[in-house]
């Protein structure tokens, strides 16, 4: 008989668990590619079929919050504030949290909204940093705004747990004072709450998009471009297959893992009851939503969380590799710390497909992945070093992995094409199919190096702050 | 001695080398279907642009500005009038439903002559027919699309095309279907509240009653009826706001005999319809049962007390104010007590004075009119 050595048997080894599991998740990506063109295409046909004009004019539009907290944001605050004030919804509040900005934040809205300091019977719910103050304006016009002044919780979580406090409605929307909202943002995102037949909406989100090259007029986007720098660039097409392919696709299966922190509705009494959003994570959004899912299977609440295609929400994406480097170190772990808090609903048939797929899939192609490429390089190194390695056969495996990986990416640019041929000018739209034959090469490594960064300071416990990015300004504003 | 059942290198190579080629094809195919998309809506936009205007000149010249239109196009001249629209930019199908979707915007935003004249010019370039096709249509949103379009233009649909799909398993299509039922129906239109068994949404009651509310064809029956008998929760919730947006007095003891249903969303909403239309005899009532509900009816009683102003409450309300345990019940007790109450009487001062901070803050955030909650 043959005799193998360990060294061969772990490399055979190896070679095929990496195969079947970068196959596995191939084989995910396209479903999802599937599933999402269903329902886009499902959102399309409603969407050209009913109008919102009836949602406007009616009486019985349910009320929602408008939570934007604030952190140091002088710059840009008024125009902001101003773009939420100007959405097309006819019951709606605003509320801003400065979260103890050190300039001029809080000053520039008491001057520009004639803000004054009132007895606000604040109903702390939600355990945060005190408020100092709550104020509203005397200018009738600016009735929807109210005004939160707290101590610096050190996280936008705490800062929209104390918006949440003081919440008047029963859903609630949470955004970032710095991302311009499509003017129907919220006409949006209450349809399919007030279409859903059957179950309880907990939550709905919808695409955010990077708004770095866009033209915006006083907070309204008015043009929509593909970012002219490159970083940014992949990162819009990131967006694109993250949101528009792969939380579409999830929403298929009633198991989108994550509503994003830029742009979604919540139902305030699940959110309530679920404890509010976890001011120590890093992940707040994903792991709010991860927690109102348990919640509601813990209490038997059918839930169900719905997605949307279309582009709501424009967000100024890092032009800088630091920058760049900062947000993703923190997303790596915050997934890291979620992973390691709701550990126990891995394949947990009780968590249904929550803990059967979205967490083991969180667990396995999300957390690990970075991990598996990280050692596979190393490995690969060496055996190249020792010469065991095919070249042949390592060509073509990684030409199979290019080529797949541009193909899933340009579909997901086809779906979002198909649905809404964003962009005006062909140019754009080749600008953007040409950025995924770059993105193998450039831009996921960074994004594997600064997940593992990430995990490093994780497992090293390094201290909270609050995730601002140095602004550039979005796009091109015309004033 | 050691077999593994994995995947060899040149299987893997195999599976790698269908999947480079399934990949590249499936990715050129996917930059064609984007050209061709793309192109496709180049082209669709073209003749948009260059049709609409069209459109809006003909409605401009002919219909809008005609010498009749502030009393009534006569029907003859309409048809000579339709004949100005029988041009050849305006023959092929996709110019049609340009043609249709300008005319429905139209309709959508004037009544009065100017809207009957538009539905007048709809049926003389038997455009309504077209509708009709759509509605005969294997593809459930081509028969929404119809049916929204002839309820826009009031088109009447015989009741034995429309009754069907009021029971569609298209939930949309069926939706779209009970509206225009109720829009265009020449018998009972509210005949199916009487045998619809699905829920009603929440968005089907927005689009309900705005038609409903809008609609100047035909009478208000007793809502009555269906609060009493329906066994359908949400038509009974829905029939609760039209009773209050009538104030359909009549419908009151209906609403009254609510107060026992065991749902409790049935009964808040009762409670609130009751405070709405300020019923104030049921104030003993409500505050007979006030300690046995929930928190959603408990809340609805301490605002309709406070709608209704009715004094003998006061006490009440101030106990509530004081002793109850959740917030919320002492800021709706407070709220109401201030609406019975100038800021002004004895008992607000009284208890203002000897408030503790959070009962101080709770009255001061009531009395303050910058507050809306």
């Amino acid at each position: 008989m043959e005799k193998v050595s360990i060294r061969e048997v772990f490399a055979q080894f190896f070679e095929g668990a990496v195969f079947a599991y970068g196959l596995t998740l191939l084989l995910i990506y396209a479903l999802l590619a599937f599933f999402s063109l269903i329902a886009v295409k499902r959102y399309k046909r409603l969407d050209d079929l009913q109008s919102l004009n009836d949602l406007v004019a009616s009486s019985l539009t349910p009320g929602i919050t408008v939570l934007a907290p604030a952190y140091n944001e002088g710059l840009t605050i008024i125009m902001n504030v101003r773009s939420l004030l100007t959405l097309n919804y006819p019951n709606y509040e605003v509320i801003i949290i400065n979260d103890g900005s050190e300039d001029t934040t809080l000053l520039q809205m008491e001057e520009e909204f004639d803000l004054l300091l009132i007895d606000y019977a604040y109903n702390e719910r939600i355990i945060t940093q005190p408020v100092k103050g709550v104020y509203k304006s005397k200018n009738p016009a600016y009735s929807k705004l109210t005004v939160i002044d707290k101590v610096n919780g050190k996280s936008k979580a705490d800062a929209v747990n104390a918006g949440i406090n003081a919440a008047n409605y029963a859903h609630f929307v949470c955004t970032d004072v710095d991302c311009v909202l499509h003017k129907d943002t919220l006409l949006e995102l209450i349809k399919p709450v007030l279409q859903e037949e059957k179950k309880r909406v907990i939550a709905v989100g919808a695409t955010l998009r990077l708004g770095n090259s866009c033209d915006f007029d006083h907070g309204v986007m008015i043009r929509m471009r593909p970012p002219r720098q490159l970083l940014a660039r992949f990162q819009e097409v990131e967006y694109i297959r993250a949101f528009v392919m792969g939380k579409m696709g999830w929403s298929v299966l009633n198991s989108v893992p994550n509503v994003s922190g830029g742009l979604g509705l919540f139902d305030k009494e699940v959110a309530v009851s679920a404890g509010g959003y976890d001011h120590q994570s890093f992940g707040e959004d994903m792991e709010l939503m991860i927690r109102m899912c348990r919640f509601s299977l813990d209490n038997g609440i059918d839930y169900v969380i719905h997605y949307l295609p279309k582009t709501l929400c424009w967000t100024e994406g890092p032009a800088t590799i630091k920058v760049f480097m900062r947000q993703r170190t923190r997303w790596a772990r915050g997934l890291a710390q979620l992973m390691y808090t709701h550990f126990s609903m891995v394949l947990r048939p009780k968590y249904k497909t929550m803990g059967m797929v979205v967490m083991p899939y969180n667990f396995l192609f999300e957390l690990c992945a970075p991990l598996i490429e990280f050692i596979g390089i190393l490995i690969y190194l060496f055996m190249a070093l020792t010469g065991v390695v095919n070249w042949p056969y390592a060509v073509i495996l990684l030409i199979f992995v290019y080529t797949y990986a541009v193909m899933i990416t340009t579909f997901a640019i086809l779906t979002d094409q198909l649905a809404f041929r964003y962009y005006k000018t062909w140019k754009e739209v080749l600008l953007l199919c040409t950025t995924p034959l770059m993105e193998f090469f450039i831009y996921h490594p960074l994004t594997v190096i600064f997940s593992i960064k990430g995990y490093l300071q994780f497992l090293g416990g390094k201290k909270q702050s609050w995730g601002n990015m140095q602004r550039q300004g979005m796009g091109t504003k015309k004033i | 001695m050691f077999k593994l059942s994995l995947p060899d290198g040149p299987f893997a190579i195999e599976i790698a080398s269908i999947l480079i080629g399934v990949a590249v094809f499936s990715t050129l195919l996917a930059y064609i279907s984007m050209l061709i998309y793309r192109l496709k809506g180049y082209v669709g936009q073209k003749r948009a642009d260059n049709t609409i205007p069209l459109v809006d000149n003909l409605l401009l010249e002919k219909v809008l500005l005609h010498p009749q239109i502030n009393t009534e196009i006569p029907k003859v001249e309409m048809v000579e009038l339709a004949k100005s629209f029988d041009i050849k930019e305006l023959n092929p199908g996709w110019a049609k439903h340009l043609l249709i979707a300008r005319l429905v915007n139209y309709r959508k935003n004037v009544r009065g002559n100017i809207g009957n004249a538009i539905r007048s010019l709809f049926i003389q370039l038997e455009l309504d027919s077209v509708c009709l096709k759509m509605l005969r249509s294997r593809k459930w949103y081509k028969k929404a699309k119809a049916l929204y379009i002839l309820v826009e233009m009031e088109i009447v649909i015989p009741d034995v095309t429309l009754l069907p799909l009021t029971n569609s398993h298209n939930h949309h299509l069926r939706s779209a279907a009970r509206l225009a039922y109720i829009k265009l129906s020449k018998n009972d239109p509210f005949k199916f509240f009487d045998v619809v068994t699905e829920p009603l949404l929440q968005w089907d009651q927005v689009e309900l009653f705005r038609v409903i509310t809008s609609s100047e064809n035909f009478s208000m029956p007793n809502f009555a009826r269906w609060i009493t008998y329906s066994s359908n929760k949400s038509v009974v919730s829905f029939c609760l706001k039209l009773v209050v947006h009538y104030m359909q007095l009549e419908a009151v003891p209906a609403v009254i005999r609510l107060l026992d249903n065991k749902d409790h969303f049935l009964r808040a909403n009762a409670i609130n319809a009751l405070g709405k239309m300020d019923v104030d005899e049921v104030a003993d009532q409500l505050l007979h049962m006030y300690h046995n509900q929930p928190i959603i009816c408990q809340t609805e009683i301490l605002k309709a007390l406070g709608r209704f102003r009715n004094q003998q409450a006061k006490e009440f309300l101030k106990r509530e104010f004081l002793h109850s345990n959740d917030f919320n019940l002492r800021k709706h007790a407070a709220r109401s007590l201030i609406n019975i109450l100038s800021k002004e009487d004895v008992l607000i001062k009284e208890l203002m004075n000897n408030a503790t901070k959070e009962s101080l803050m709770i009255l001061k955030h009531c009395m303050d009119p910058l507050i809306k909650f």
